[in-house]
């Protein structure tokens, strides 16, 4: 039997260093272990058996000789004979030990698989509590180096601010520039819109006065004849248009 | 000429982004103030508009007046404002930018020892490979040591013959 264990081991072994591979100490004080001639052993699969209990290689030891019934066929002939040649005597014990073992396949079958599960929870938070420590510490680690990371790109972002300087400075040149050429617009402009108004109003005055001294002159010059003149002169027209119509 | 400009050519979002919470405010006086600057320039047309010289022309009485006005205003050359703070800037952010190396150094220095933290303890053994001897080696105080301090089971402090309830030297006083 311990032979199956070495010859399993063996192999474990190989694929081990690919898989779990079982790590070395980092501290080098008490106990160094030599890593490489001796590494530390790591929890294999169980064996495979049959029955719960018949050990795998058994079969394949028979299977080349007899197929796949030669040992269950085997196994039947074995009991048969050592029943029978009361070899195994079947005696109170017996029946004792056979009754217990099918109350315990029932509880094992029925209750197994749940308490297994339980179980190892259990086994998983113990070795999540003591793991809690070094996780926390990675975690806490990584963000650091994460916040460094993002406070080396806030900084490279001053590059944009000092371009905004920059900016600021032109926006304000280019606006007192603007202010200096719309002032200069503004006065010619001023200046000339003075004049064009200027003469605008002295025209409309000139032209007032000249209307006002024509009216007054003219009605000055009108003599009493020349209106009965005109007046009988109106007179014959109207008479004359009327008779027209 | 110098270079003109006419608009912002800054992407404040980008640098809205890169400000830590604490320097926002700063950031939004900075902000109003480049908005200003900004109005003040549109407040102008960038060229201002033609003189009709044509129509002062005609309707201006005096003599020469309006012909004297359009050469001299032809003539007129108004000068760009002279920008002698640009220099200042430039060397600002030369100094700024030696500040920001050596924050880059120091920052990268410590992220090398934070990974070197977590490579130390990535390789240290994990619990579900030691056996109580290699606890032993690991957290000398920790372990059990039956000759120097020995403990009855279950090892922890309940059971020891020092052990005060907490809760017993809470009623211990009477």
């Amino acid at each position: 039997m311990l032979s199956r264990i070495a010859l399993r081991s063996a192999s474990a072994r190989q694929t081990a260093s690919t898989a779990l591979v079982a790590r070395g100490s980092a501290t080098d004080a008490v106990g160094v272990r030599d890593e490489k001639n001796f590494p530390r052993p790591v929890r294999g699969e169980p064996g495979k058996v049959r029955l719960g209990f018949v050990p795998e290689e058994w079969f394949q030891f028979f299977h080349s000789k007899t197929g796949v019934t030669g040992p269950y066929a085997f196994g039947v002939g074995l009991t048969t004979y050592l029943c029978s040649k009361e070899i195994y005597v079947m005696e109170h014990e017996y029946y004792t030990g056979l009754s217990i073992f099918l109350m315990v396949y029932y509880a094992t079958t029925r209750f197994g698989p749940k308490i297994a599960a339980w179980l190892d929870k259990e086994i998983d938070a113990v070795e999540t509590n003591w793991n809690e420590g070094r996780v926390q510490s990675i975690k806490t680690l990584e963000e650091s180096i994460e916040d460094e990371k993002t406070a080396q790109w806030r900084a490279e972002g001053q590059e944009i601010l000092v371009q905004a300087k920059k900016e600021n400075v032109l926006l304000q040149l280019e606006a007192a520039y603007r202010e200096r050429l719309m002032t200069a617009y503004t006065e010619v402009k001023r200046r000339l819109d003075y004049q064009l108004e200027k003469s605008n109003v002295e025209r409309r005055l000139a032209q007032r006065h000249m209307v006002d001294w024509i009216v007054t002159n003219v009605t000055k010059a009108i003599t009493p004849d020349q209106e009965k003149q005109t007046l009988d002169r109106c007179i014959a027209d109207l008479s004359a248009l009327a008779a027209k119509q | 000429m110098a270079k003109r400009i006419a608009q912002s050519s800054i992407n404040w979002a980008a640098l809205a982004e890169r400000v830590p919470a604490e320097q926002k405010a700063h950031l939004t006086a900075f902000k109003v103030k480049s908005d200003g600057y900004l109005r003040r320039v549109l407040a102008n047309p960038p060229e201002p508009p033609k003189i009709n010289w044509n129509l002062y022309k005609q309707s201006v009485p005096i003599p020469g007046m309006v012909d004297n006005f359009q050469k001299q205003y032809d003539a007129l050359k108004i000068p760009y404002p002279v920008d002698n703070v640009s220099a200042q800037i430039d060397a600002q952010w030369a100094q700024v930018k030696k500040t920001i190396e050596v924050f880059i150094q120091e920052s990268n220095k410590n992220i090398v020892s934070y990974e070197k933290q977590i490579a130390e303890i990535k390789a240290l053994l994990p619990y579900d490979q030691m056996t109580m001897e290699d606890y032993r080696d690991a957290y000398p105080d920790e372990a059990l040591d039956p000759i120097n301090r020995p403990t009855f089971w279950p090892h922890d402090a309940e059971e020891q013959l020092d052990y005060v309830d907490p809760e017993k030297k809470a009623q211990a006083g009477h």
